[in-house]
């Protein structure tokens, strides 16, 4: 008897594709948080997709959660079970739907036969909101709660336990009352039972390993991690998508004893956190493509006064406003940019664990080298949700490098702020300690911070200042390397794979869900993906691109902005690519369908 | 130190030479930011305030270079960007004497989006604008100050905007402290320079410096001969409406030019709102995330 259940339990699918669509306001999220949260919570893994517009009200948007026991990398292709709110989505969604699959709908919205004549290998299942819950009595019942009965009908479809959802339901609601928690139980349970006795059972099994899980966005990862990492001073200006890292920020203001500050614009919240960061504070900013723009003189600011400031950069899709709340990778140059030379450390990570994990660290290397560091996230990273098993905080050492709040007043000495040292790093007094009174500036200086720049530019002592502290600060890119702070990509996978795909921030996951694909196929690939940016050890990287066999990049931009980045540090052309910039993050079917296509020489890098 | 958002004790006063910095200024002789120089050096050294304890904070500009030329803590940092830094490092480190200085381009101008912001915002700093209604560094070109009809490198058919009324559009923004000094008077500089100082919010001080080389038309004899003292004459600061009264009077030399403090409240610094957290500098702060406050961070999100 037992080992029949446990075969069963083997053939079940233990795996499932949801989508909710409906327009903006409909309470989409609400939804998609109740079920994200109730499988977190049973130990469940999810990935959630948000598909939406730069509108409140009004525009369609969709939510896309894979859910399974392991860690989802994909959001997937075709949804087997779809929520759907108003009379726009039919026609937008039920063509993706897998064939088998099931639909459930708002009938006060969308006309059954109109649906039902969409596909003939689908079930459809109205429910009748309205209906309902004036049959059951229900009073004070406002249309948005329809979010709340479809995700009875989606608990009650997965099999999922109605118990963790209606603890859930309890803590977001109790703040408003008992009698709203109640009313809320109540359209729960009427979505639930409905769908136990109209609809057919699902042959699904979902089995978490009943250990909580972190539900949450990659914005709220990088706030963590910059907390975790002493950050004490964040200012912003709004933009999408990096304004959730504000967000999340902002409610820990108190808490924390933080200083967080929305400023006027990005040309301020790049200088205020100059200003900080030179006061001596771990501070940080963050922005989009455009708001980096605006921001790139101070960056320059920052490298030429070695002062250290973190920047989180959220790429979308450019130039100018360009899209802003779809994904691109496109924005390496614009890391890279400025006026003149000056060194940098750009990192990416690749998933919400590294968000965290990576935004501590861009903390430590802006202190320990007194330079800017850029932490590059996208669209996809910073706004989706997904799971997290855990976020092991002892992992982080908070190193400030050569910062100090003391200097001997006895030895009469001046305090030379930029002082030449072999490392090219200076031992940086904090503003505030008696006796070491100094000036950091952006003109080229001398040791001390004075100006080179003005009535001495061109004599020979200027000349000579301005080549070896152009050196020195130059001098912290070979330090990176030669300290391992810089590191090469990672090679993943069998050494002997015939393909490897090349990868920078969140494509990483798609590639490693279009690679088990591949895998059931029988076509062993392999990895290699890009966490630091810039400086990129050259030697190391050489040998590991070197050693793969057919490489192919995957980047969500039209001229592969990494291959650029890695023709220019390293020599090494990568001349397969597979793009897709239409605004929507790859999945592991896409990647596989263009694989198959052929991707040979679908974009030259042309330098 | 401790936290100053209480109060702010009298100190013994320091020799004003301790606030000479290395370098010698590079300013054409008679310019009026000498003046400035050595009347906030004065200023710091009468209110007893150690060199360690204050920040000077510039912009770009002639009159940004001042921050290399005083013993104190500073930063030289872009055009237009001495209040941003300014108040990122006053909010880090609130123990500390925050002044910013530049000029009517870096002020007026490039950075007249965050002057606007920074007076709202009521941030207990002092913010010195050396207005000479000229771009010197750049060797002549019309400012945000320029009289309407000034010749200069940029407007060789005289200048066809209004000049702004840097005293209006304090008093517009929320200043709760506004004034205005001419570097001809060095003794009321001082006073006013202290008196912002020691001024529980933003204090704004436009100051008249004369630009010798490129501004013929507002030279410090166009100053001296039309400057007076409002506070000598009644003037209550402490009256809003009477301070745009006196501010609309665009300061062209048609009729006496009023030099002293327009206005002064006690509304509540930025820093109040932030008392908590504040009560110890920032930077002052452990940094870090104790075990028990990250499974509380953790707990939100499960």
């Amino acid at each position: 008897m037992e080992a029949q259940a446990c075969l069963e339990h083997i053939k079940m699918k233990n795996n499932v594709i949801v989508r909710i669509a409906g327009a903006a306001g409909d309470g989409i999220q609400s939804t998609g948080e109740l079920l994200g949260k109730t499988c977190s919570r049973m130990g469940l893994h999810v990935l959630a997709y948000n598909s939406f517009q730069s509108a409140i009200r009004g525009g369609h948007v969709w939510l896309q959660m894979a859910i399974g026991p392991d860690k989802q990398y994909d959001h997937g292709e075709e949804p087997e079970v779809v929520l759907l709110f108003n009379k726009t989505s039919p026609a937008v969604h039920v063509p993706d739907v897998k064939s088998g699959g099931t639909v459930f709908y708002n009938a006060g919205t969308i006309k059954k036969e109109e649906i039902e004549s969409l596909r003939s290998d689908v079930n459809f299942y109205g429910l009748d909101f309205k209906g309902m819950t004036d049959a059951a009595g229900l009073k004070d019942v406002s249309t948005v709660m329809i979010n709340v009965m479809l995700a009875g009908a989606l608990v009650q479809t997965l099999h999922l336990d109605p118990k963790v959802t209606l603890e859930f339901i309890k803590h977001k609601f109790q703040k408003k009352g008992d009698q709203i928690v109640d009313l809320n139980n109540a359209i729960f349970d009427l979505g639930f039972e409905w769908t136990k006795t109209n609809t057919k059972p699902l042959e699904l099994k979902l089995k978490g390993d009943n250990k909580p899980k972190l539900f949450m966005s990659g914005n709220d990862a990088i706030g963590m991690g910059l907390v975790a990492g002493g950050l004490k001073f964040y200012a912003a200006y709004p933009m999408s998508p990096a304004t959730g890292i504000l967000h999340y920020l902002s409610t820990l203001a108190h808490s924390d004893k933080l200083i967080i500050k929305q400023v006027e614009d990005e040309l301020a919240a790049i200088n205020w956190a100059v200003g900080a960061g030179h006061a001596g504070v771990r501070a940080a900013t963050g922005t989009a493509g455009g708001g980096f723009c605006l921001m790139v003189e101070g960056v320059g600011l920052a490298a030429m006064a070695e002062v250290p400031v973190v920047t989180v950069l959220v790429q979308r899709g450019g130039p100018s406003t360009g899209v802003p709340t779809k994904i691109e990778q496109a924005d390496i140059s614009l890391a890279m940019g400025g006026n003149g030379e000056f060194p940098r450390f750009i990192l990416a990570p690749k998933d919400l664990e590294d968000c965290f994990y990576q935004a501590a660290r861009a903390l430590n290397i802006a202190e320990k080298y007194q330079v800017p560091v850029i932490l590059m996230s996208d669209f996809f990273l910073s706004e989706h949700f997904g799971t997290v098993d855990d976020l092991d905080f002892s992992k982080i050492k908070i190193e400030r490098g050569k910062l100090t709040t003391e200097w001997n007043l006895e030895n009469n000495e001046k305090y030379k702020r930029y002082a030449y040292t072999e490392d090219g790093v200076s031992p940086r007094v904090r503003p505030g300690t008696p006796g070491a009174m100094h000036l950091v500036v952006s003109d080229e200086h001398n040791e001390y911070g004075h100006l080179m720049s003005d009535v001495d530019a061109g004599l020979p002592h200027a000349r000579e200042a301005r080549i070896k502290m152009h050196a020195k600060r130059m001098r912290k890119v070979e330090l990176m390397i030669e300290n391992g702070d810089a590191n090469p990509p990672i090679l993943e996978g069998d050494i002997n794979a015939k393909t490897t795909f090349v990868t920078w921030g969140s494509t990483y996951a798609y590639v490693k869900s279009a690679m088990m694909l591949l895998e059931k196929e029988g076509v062993k690939t392999n990895h290699l993906h890009f966490t630091d940016i810039y400086p990129i050890p050259r030697e190391k990287t050489l040998a590991l691109l070197k050693k793969c066999n057919r490489l192919i990049s995957v980047e969500a931009n039209m001229c592969n902005s990494l291959c650029r980045q890695i023709l220019t540090e390293t020599g090494f052309e990568i001349r397969e690519h597979i793009n897709r910039w239409d605004g929507e993050p790859f999945t592991g079917e896409y990647i596989v369908k263009e694989l198959k296509k052929n991707a040979k020489n679908k974009q030259l890098v042309n330098v | 130190m401790t936290s100053n958002l209480t109060e702010r004790k009298d100190r013994p006063a320091l020799d004003p030479k301790e606030f000479k910095g290395d370098v010698h200024p590079d300013w054409c002789p008679g310019c009026g930011d000498f003046g400035v120089l050595s009347c906030l050096q004065r200023a710091f050294a009468e209110l007893g305030i150690p060199q360690h304890e204050i920040a000077v904070i510039s912009g770009i500009g002639c009159s940004s270079n001042l921050p290399g030329f005083i013993n104190t803590y500073g930063m030289h940092t872009l055009h237009g960007r001495s209040l941003p830094n300014a108040q990122g490092f006053k909010l880090s480190h609130h123990d500390m004497t925050v002044v910013a200085v530049g000029g009517d381009g870096d002020g007026y101008g490039i950075g007249v989006g965050h002057f606007i912001h920074a007076l709202r915002r009521n941030i207990d700093l002092t913010y010195i604008v050396m207005n000479n209604s000229i771009y010197g560094l750049t060797t002549g070109q019309t400012s945000p100050t320029s009289p309407l009809g000034m010749k200069t490198k940029s407007t060789p058919f005289g200048n066809p905007e209004a000049p702004l009324n840097p005293i209006t559009l304090a008093l517009g923004s929320g200043a709760s402290f506004v004034s205005r000094v001419f570097t001809g008077n060095p003794k009321q500089v001082i006073e006013v320079y202290k008196t912002a100082i020691k001024h529980k919010g933003f204090a704004f001080i436009d100051t008249f410096s004369p630009c010798v080389t490129f501004n013929k038309i507002n030279t410090a004899k166009f100053y001296k001969d039309s400057a007076y003292d409002l506070n000598a004459k009644g003037h209550d600061t402490s009256n809003m409406e009477a301070a745009f009264a006196v501010a609309m009077k665009i300061p062209d030399g048609t009729e006496p030019i009023a030099t002293g403090i327009f206005y002064q409240s006690e509304r509540p610094c930025y820093e109040e709102s932030e008392k908590d957290t504040l009560l110890v500098p920032v930077v002052n702060h452990k940094l870090g995330i104790t075990t028990e406050r990250a499974e509380q961070l953790k707990a939100r999100f499960k």
